[in-house]
């Protein structure tokens, strides 16, 4: 009697050992086998570091965004799923323009779909460092993807979360994007004195302070001569919400993309308004609660005056 | 090292393995939540609020002509000289590549 309890305890503990590893070579895999296919068609020569390069949108619903998003902005898309990683691009004419990555959400949670914003590094290892070094912290390690390049998923000091990359493609060339892509960022935090010193730090930013009529703080990113993002303090009687980043595309008209947002499911947080700029932005959630903004953009109004 | 031992350590080291497999996969989401394969979770908290945008709160880029705040000693970050201006977003088509 006790020898066969006794093997059955060696046989249970064995078991043990062996579902461990079993587990661990089944994890390996699916993480290793999704290769995310590169973030341009046409491979470019240039780096820019700080800029915006790339997005990619966590939702429990990614049918459900691609017929919100190819409806808003005239976006199609190509599978590129992988065992258990659905993963689709979204393309502008056929050149990617961000990736929609399917995440379950079980009935009645609550998470928070999202977009996340990569911004362009030429080391994302040493970017890693100085992430560390100045308060952040490393959300998903640095990792290297055959077609892609590199990329990790950080937090800055007040918990905003962002991505850097190093595209094997380059960076997006300096040109004015396009109707349906993306054209700016901002930050959106309660500490702009410690998020402006930060990514300063990390993308070697240029920082401009702008007068305020409303008496909060903004700031402008800057590289290589062009605005790449900006930072701007929570209203006054916002210190209490979560500091993020919000990803604007460019539109024709604000007004009707909010229109036609809500009645593809999505929802207005923010009202078509008259920005900095002279055009108007809004800021909308997807069906499934994503944020993101919408931004007018005359370039025929010439640089130099508002419109 | 006795048979009991030899079972506790390996069960242990079964366990462990699990649960660092669990830590590898998963990311460290303020959700809370665990990573799927490519996909590093919802790592942002629930909940959004974008009230109290008044008239002067601008988040946009400028076209060239902004003005400069004051000058501050008081910013941990290094502002860029007052005699620059504030740049503007790229401009310009990309015709080689259409549309991006």
């Amino acid at each position: 009697m006790h020898a066969l309890i006794d093997r059955a305890r060696r046989l249970a503990a064995s078991a043990v050992v062996g579902l461990g590893l079993s587990l661990a070579f089944i994890g390996a895999a699916v993480a290793g086998d999704f290769d995310p296919p590169p973030i341009a068609n046409q491979p470019s020569t240039e780096h820019h570091v700080g800029k915006m390069i790339w997005a990619e949108l966590i939702s429990p619903d990614i049918v459900g965004a691609k017929r919100f998003y190819g409806g808003l902005f005239g976006w199609t898309f190509h599978d590129v799923s992988a065992e258990r990683n659905q993963y689709a691009v979204a393309l502008l004419d056929g050149n990617p323009v961000a990736g929609l990555v399917q995440h379950p959400m079980k009935s009645g949670e609550h998470r928070q779909p999202s977009w996340i914003t990569f911004l362009a590094v030429q080391d994302v290892d040493a970017a890693k460092r100085t992430v560390v070094e100045q308060g952040g912290k490393v959300l998903r390690e640095p990792r290297t993807y055959n077609s892609r390049g590199r990329q990790a998923i950080f937090a800055d000091p007040t918990g905003a979360a962002f991505a850097v990359i190093a595209s094997y493609s380059g960076d997006t060339p300096d040109f004015l994007a396009v109707q349906g892509s993306w054209i700016w960022s901002s930050l959106l935090t309660h500490d702009l004195d410690k998020e402006a010193a930060f990514y300063q730090t990390v993308f070697g930013y240029e920082v401009f302070d702008l007068e305020s009529a409303d008496g909060r703080e903004h700031v402008i990113l800057s590289t290589d001569d062009f605005a790449r993002a900006s930072v701007n303090a929570f209203p006054a009687d916002a210190q209490h919400r979560h500091p993020h980043w919000l990803n604007f595309v460019r539109v024709a008209d604000a007004a009707d993309a909010a229109t036609r947002a809500v009645s593809l499911g999505g929802s207005v947080l923010v009202p078509p308004r008259v920005d900095r700029h002279g055009g108007k932005i809004a800021v909308i959630a997807d069906p499934a609660g994503a944020p993101f903004g919408v931004m007018e953009w005359n370039d025929a109004d010439g640089l130099g005056e508002a419109k | 090292m006795s048979a009991m031992t030899r079972r506790l350590t390996l069960t242990s080291a079964g366990l462990l393995l699990i649960a660092g497999l669990g830590g590898c996969v998963a990311g460290v989401g303020y959700d809370t939540d665990v990573a799927v394969g490519y996909s590093p979770g919802y790592i942002e908290p629930f909940g959004y609020d974008y009230g109290g945008w008044g008239g002067g709160y601008h988040v946009g880029p400028g076209r060239g002509a902004d003005r400069r705040a004051a000058p501050s000693p008081s910013h941990s970050y290094r502002n860029a000289p007052q005699t620059r201006s504030v740049p503007s977003i790229p401009h310009g088509s990309d015709g080689r590549r259409g549309h991006r």
